[in-house]
């Protein structure tokens, strides 16, 4: 049975995201801080806003691990936040440094109404016009990594894909049947599967 | 696609009332084998495509307070849609209760009135999405109408104002509940939604009079962004898809 890590930024409850995962059939593991243990798959979940999550995953030794994670391609998920963080700042609290893996900023965005809440579909190669569930204030504009656009006031970047990496503006866990098939895809691809996606797409 | 149109849809939200773990106002589903257990009836209103789920009282008196608790994460365990929960929620401890057993987001009305600052506190302690201000109005002589406890005491507060409050300090959405509309199967208020949905930046979420496949298209069309019905869905009249087809044949763009 594949185990995946659920890193615990203790910014709010992971029940939802946790049982999706076991539903996959998935056993989960839930970490304050890295330990020794060999896991097929790693998520950073979507919950609280950018400066704590940041901190808790500085002050407990996370940045290091991922890296150390991605070079090994072992798939991670990052969710809303946790596709944040690895970029270099953000609109929601400005003193705070991402781990800045990728280029850019999330920022406010023009919405028409804040914050957006609801489900919305997908412009994307990958994922057609599949329908997925958002509640957020900040995001990303555009990436050279954007797998997944959508558009509320403005367009912008829903997901993103790098390596063994996929992120997601919006909450898979909380997307139906849709998002389930997707938390499986990018806890289960490899990276080489993965790359080739992207040369596929362009991006 | 056009760029410029926007990707979010028009949600349909079902309500389920609660008490004391199980669910009361009956519902008709002769596929279920316990129509009182709201664990299995959620997951049905799932599979007919609700978009979200509300479960009222389901906390309205502490003695009660564990079971509504393990109730709520049962409910997050199984759900693979959003939900909120709400009633009874008298204090920030209570709200954080039900968001750390697993809740999505918790309504608050009564209490949001009485002590609007705990609207702030949510919003500052989970984010705004946390946070749906139920208000349930009435319109009695040219005049709406604030009302607490249920719709039983009324309450001497400007609604308009009140609805202006709510989102300058922090609320998600407005679950906006029109009581003269409810029970009356006339239809959702669409003049009341539309002038809410467009001078509050905030979500709408319309409520009270829903009875056919109708109303749920002229109150998206009057700018409702989702729209909350219980009774037409428990009697087994309409299933959520049912609805959802309909508005596709009438030209909006749903989840299904």
């Amino acid at each position: 049975m594949k185990r995946i890590l659920i890193i615990d930024t203790q910014a709010g409850n992971l029940f939802s995201l946790n049982a999706a995962i076991g539903r996959l059939g998935f056993e989960t593991c839930i970490l304050q801080q890295p330990n020794d243990e060999k896991f097929d798959g790693i998520v950073i979940p979507g919950q609280g806003r950018f400066g704590t999550v940041m901190s808790s995953i500085k002050s407990r030794g996370w940045p290091d691990y991922l890296k150390a994670a991605f070079e090994q391609s072992i798939p991670m998920l990052g969710i809303c936040v946790g596709m944040q963080v690895f970029f270099e700042a953000s609109d929601e609290d400005p003193d705070a440094t991402g781990l800045s893996w990728f280029k850019g900023k999330v920022e406010a965005l023009d919405f028409p109404k804040k914050p957006m809440v609801g489900w919305a579909s997908l412009i994307s190669k990958v994922w057609n016009e599949s329908i997925v569930y958002f509640v957020n204030s900040y995001a990303i504009r555009e990436s050279e990594l954007s797998i997944a656009q959508t558009v509320y006031g403005e367009k912008f970047c829903a997901a993103i894909q790098s390596g063994s990496l996929t992120g997601v503006q919006f909450h898979p866990e909380k997307s139906g049947e849709v998002g389930s098939q997707m938390i499986k895809a990018a806890l289960t691809e490899t990276a080489s599967t993965k790359i080739a996606l992207t040369k596929i797409i362009g991006k | 696609m056009n760029n410029t149109k926007n990707c979010l849809l028009p949600r349909i939200v079902v309500c389920l009332d609660v008490d004391n773990g199980r669910v009361v106002k009956g519902t008709n589903f002769k596929q279920l084998r316990d129509m009182g257990d709201p664990v299995e009836l959620a997951m049905a209103y799932e599979q007919q495509g609700a978009d979200e789920l509300v479960f009222l009282d389901i906390s309205a008196s502490n003695e009660k307070r564990p079971t509504a608790l393990k109730l709520v994460t049962d409910i997050a365990n199984h759900l693979s849609i959003p939900f909120t929960v709400g009633g009874g929620l008298k204090k920030l401890d209570d709200v954080k209760a039900f968001l750390d057993a697993g809740a999505d987001k918790v309504a608050l009305n009564t209490t949001a009135v009485l002590q609007p600052e705990i609207i702030d506190q949510t919003a500052k302690a989970y984010g705004s999405q946390c946070v749906v201000v139920a208000i349930d109005v009435n319109e009695e002589k040219d005049a709406h109408r604030l009302y607490i406890n249920g719709g039983r005491k009324l309450i001497d507060r400007d609604f308009f104002s009140w609805t202006d409050e709510v989102a300058s300090r922090g609320a998600g959405e407005i679950l906006l509940t029109a009581m003269h509309k409810d029970g009356t199967g006339s239809g959702f208020d669409t003049a009341l939604t539309k002038r809410i949905s467009e001078s509050v930046p905030v979500q709408v979420i319309a409520s009270g009079g829903a009875k056919n496949e109708q109303h749920y298209l002229d109150a998206f069309n009057n700018g409702a962004d989702a729209c909350l019905a219980a009774g037409m869905f428990h009697s087994g009249d309409y299933t959520v898809g049912q609805v959802k087809q309909y508005l596709i044949d009438n030209g909006l763009s749903v989840r299904i």
